[in-house]
């Protein structure tokens, strides 16, 4: 009943950041909701697994949190270098002209 | 002795959920993306560690209970550095936050402007106009930002990583 309570706030949370993911102005904000999403994701794995009984789905979870944090560094290294491979991609994709 | 736990665990699933949720709100209610971040990290720590521990209140002293643990310690960890390279880029990008100027008033401007100290501690695109031509962190070569890469196609899958050609670059 506890957990289910929490699994609907957290689908709430997750449909509010939905919105802002697709109403975001800037990358940046698409960015920090679609993080945030990936939270909520995580939550909801381990809160279903709680309530159905089944707390393996905590192991689902621990991958999910790692692959979060490949994501988070791809990200880091894509705004520090404007590329993740080609740097060409960078330069003809940046060029004003 | 369980009444007590079921107890606690209750009123710390239902702070997390309630962390969760308004975190949540915030996401779409505040004004730009550097106070956004602001309202993301409430329930990224307040409500993930409560419900967390509401669970964990549950599980009792076993192996979920460590699972959970390292769940949350690691997206304590991400989550900060996450949120680190965002307003980062975000500055870089010329996003500009809202400001309290000497006057007191609220202006939508670049940091450095206001508190000219911050521009020696940013990196230097930050504060010069290269910003304006690289919507992106410059690399910086021996004399200056690198604006031209050098043109080769070869297949050389470490293309980032070269030193700048000093007769090609800018």
């Amino acid at each position: 009943m506890m957990f289910a309570v929490a699994i609907i706030a957290v689908l709430i949370a997750l449909t509010l950041a939905v919105v802002r993911a697709l109403a975001g102005p800037t990358a940046f904000d698409r960015l920090l909701a679609a993080n945030n999403i990936g939270t909520s994701a995580i939550m909801l794995l381990a809160l279903f697994g709680f309530m159905t009984d089944r707390p393996e789905f905590l192991d689902i979870g621990i991958t999910y949190v790692l692959l979060n944090m490949i994501g988070t560094l791809a990200v880091l290294k894509f705004f520090r270098y404007g590329a993740l491979g080609h740097a060409q991609d960078l330069n003809r994709d940046s060029d004003p002209r | 002795m369980a009444t007590v736990i079921d107890t606690l665990s209750w009123a710390a699933l239902l702070g997390g959920s309630f962390f969760y949720v308004v975190g949540a709100i915030g996401l779409n209610r505040m004004p730009d993306i550097f106070t956004r971040m602001h309202a993301v990290s409430v329930s990224e720590t307040l409500g993930v560690g409560l419900l967390i521990l509401g669970m964990a209140l549950q599980a009792g002293v076993t192996l979920i209970t460590v699972k959970l643990i390292i769940i949350m310690v690691v997206m304590m960890w991400t989550g900060a550095v996450a949120t680190h390279a965002l307003a980062r880029a975000a500055l870089h990008d010329g996003e500009k936050p809202l400001l309290v100027d000497e006057t007191g008033n609220l202006v939508r401007t670049d940091p450095v402007s206001l508190f000219p100290e911050l521009g020696v501690r940013l990196a230097a695109p930050l504060s010069s106009e290269v910003v304006d031509e690289a919507p992106y962190a410059v690399p910086m070569g021996a004399d200056g930002p690198i604006t031209e890469l050098p043109d080769d196609s070869g297949g050389d899958a470490n293309r980032d990583a070269r030193p700048p050609d000093p007769g090609k670059a800018d």
